[in-house]
């Protein structure tokens, strides 16, 4: 087994953008596939970073970095990714809830889902209930992902999958939640179709949600 | 085993963050606690750790007592906390900010009527929970470059900083540090602006935890064997 996953991982978790770019490249140079690099050294290491800001073990600049590293890394396999003919596997429009600005965990999830094939489609922070509905009119996708980091706003997710509902929309599309605050019991309770701890688990959870994990 | 009280009311105890300490020292009358302990401000940058803290905090408390906690939600750093023989009460808040304001409801409508905004308490001041000491520990740590760019990727939506004390005379006080804040803010084109709030809601509470039966929606209260959740609060 090759050991360039494990320091893929490392500098990931360290937020080194340099040697994650010099490692993916060694990664393919030694004839590795960009999917491979990527599964198994990228995500791998956002995984563990994702643990470990849970934990508080990390803080948010350190994850900062990381997902610099990983996008650093990403950069590279970008292209390789897209020529591999690979299809996309699903589509997910994203936003931050009405009432909350912060926008770094969904830039995230946004990052790791088309990372692993999805089309990405990211509405912003402060994102009102209709535009939420609208959105989903217009790009039809699979998957809506929520997000909030304050307990203040995260009462906004249930307004919004409450707005998708009556706009007949409910039923067409699966809605994930994700942020600090949120738990799947509360998920749950406001009738999402699952939650995410962390960026990775949001994106392997969209990956379930449209049957592509 | 010790007797129960002759009024058959159980023995109250505070364990409340810093940042209420002048608020409970002016309105706890004397003979209401039989003990007031203060945590830590600033623990809620880390959720998990207040959670230990406070947990801790009332697992040390011996006799069955109505244990008064100052906080609010605060960021999930209550849920899960057991009660196990006591009776908790908590202001059914997110956190000190609707305590300083004087209510929840009064928050919320802050809250809609401008989302962008950073508030500042006493206790957010004084344990360096804002963005300049902020700014100041990335650059030690991480150099001045990266540290513009993590201040600005966090903090670039914000559009107002508002500090918020229950009175006049620590709006007096804590305006030279606010001010500084402010003036670190600017760069994101964040106004500064200052709300008095009230005393109001630390009143209720310390009425309540004389009389259990007047707590309203105002108030959670987790009895012995209860576990506090989010939902309570939300």
């Amino acid at each position: 087994m090759s050991t360039i996953y494990e320091e893929l991982a490392t500098v990931v978790i360290e937020g080194d953008s340099k040697q994650a770019s010099a490692l993916v490249q060694q990664g393919l140079a030694e004839g590795l596939t960009a999917k491979e690099i990527l599964d198994n050294g990228l995500i791998v290491g956002m995984g563990e970073v994702g643990a470990r800001f849970k934990r508080g073990d990390m803080f948010v600049p350190e994850v900062l970095m990381s997902a610099e590293a990983m996008q650093a890394g990403l950069q590279v396999l970008r292209p390789l990714l897209a020529s591999s003919g690979a299809k996309l596997i699903g589509k997910v429009v994203l936003g931050t809830v009405k009432g909350d600005l912060h926008d770094i965990g969904k830039n995230l999830v946004g990052m790791m889902c088309e990372g692993s094939g999805f089309e990405v489609i990211d509405l912003g922070f402060n994102v009102p209930p209709e535009r939420f509905v609208d959105a989903v009119k217009e790009h039809k996708p699979d998957v809506v992902g929520l997000s909030a980091l304050l307990t203040t706003t995260m009462r906004a997710m249930g307004y919004t999958i409450k707005a998708l509902e009556e706009a007949g929309l409910r039923e067409s599309v699966k809605v994930m939640v994700g942020g600090a605050p949120v738990d799947a019991e509360f998920a749950q309770r406001i009738g999402a179709d699952g939650y995410g701890s962390n960026a990775v688990a949001g994106q392997e959870l969209a990956q379930q949600l449209v049957g592509a994990a | 085993m010790t007797a129960p009280p002759a009024d058959d009311r159980l023995p109250v105890v505070i364990i409340a963050c810093k940042v209420m300490e002048t608020l409970l020292a002016h309105l706890v009358p004397p003979g209401l606690a039989r003990e007031i302990r203060y945590l830590d401000y600033g623990l809620h940058r880390v959720p998990a750790k207040l959670t230990w803290s406070v947990q801790e905090a009332i697992d040390a408390v011996e006799e069955p007592s109505l244990i008064v906690l100052g906080y609010g939600l605060c960021g999930n750093g209550l849920n899960g906390i057991q009660a196990g023989q006591h009776t908790l009460l908590i202001p059914r808040v997110d956190d000190c900010i609707a305590i300083l304001l004087g209510s929840r409801r009064r928050y919320v409508e802050e809250f809609e009527r401008e989302p962008g905004t950073y508030y500042l308490s006493k206790g957010w001041l004084e344990s360096g929970s804002h963005p300049l000491k902020e700014y100041q520990e990335y650059a030690e740590k991480y150099g001045p470059e990266d540290a513009e760019w993590l201040m600005d990727t966090q903090y670039q939506h914000y559009e107002r900083l508002v500090l918020v004390t229950h009175n006049e005379e620590d709006l007096e006080t804590y305006r030279p540090q606010a001010e500084e804040v402010a003036a670190f803010c600017r760069r994101w084109g964040m106004r500064y602006e200052e709300i008095v709030g009230s005393d109001a809601y630390v009143r209720r509470l310390v009425e309540v935890a004389a009389a259990l039966d007047r707590a309203d929606d105002a108030f959670v209260v987790v009895p012995p064997g209860g576990v506090i959740r989010q939902d309570q609060f939300i």
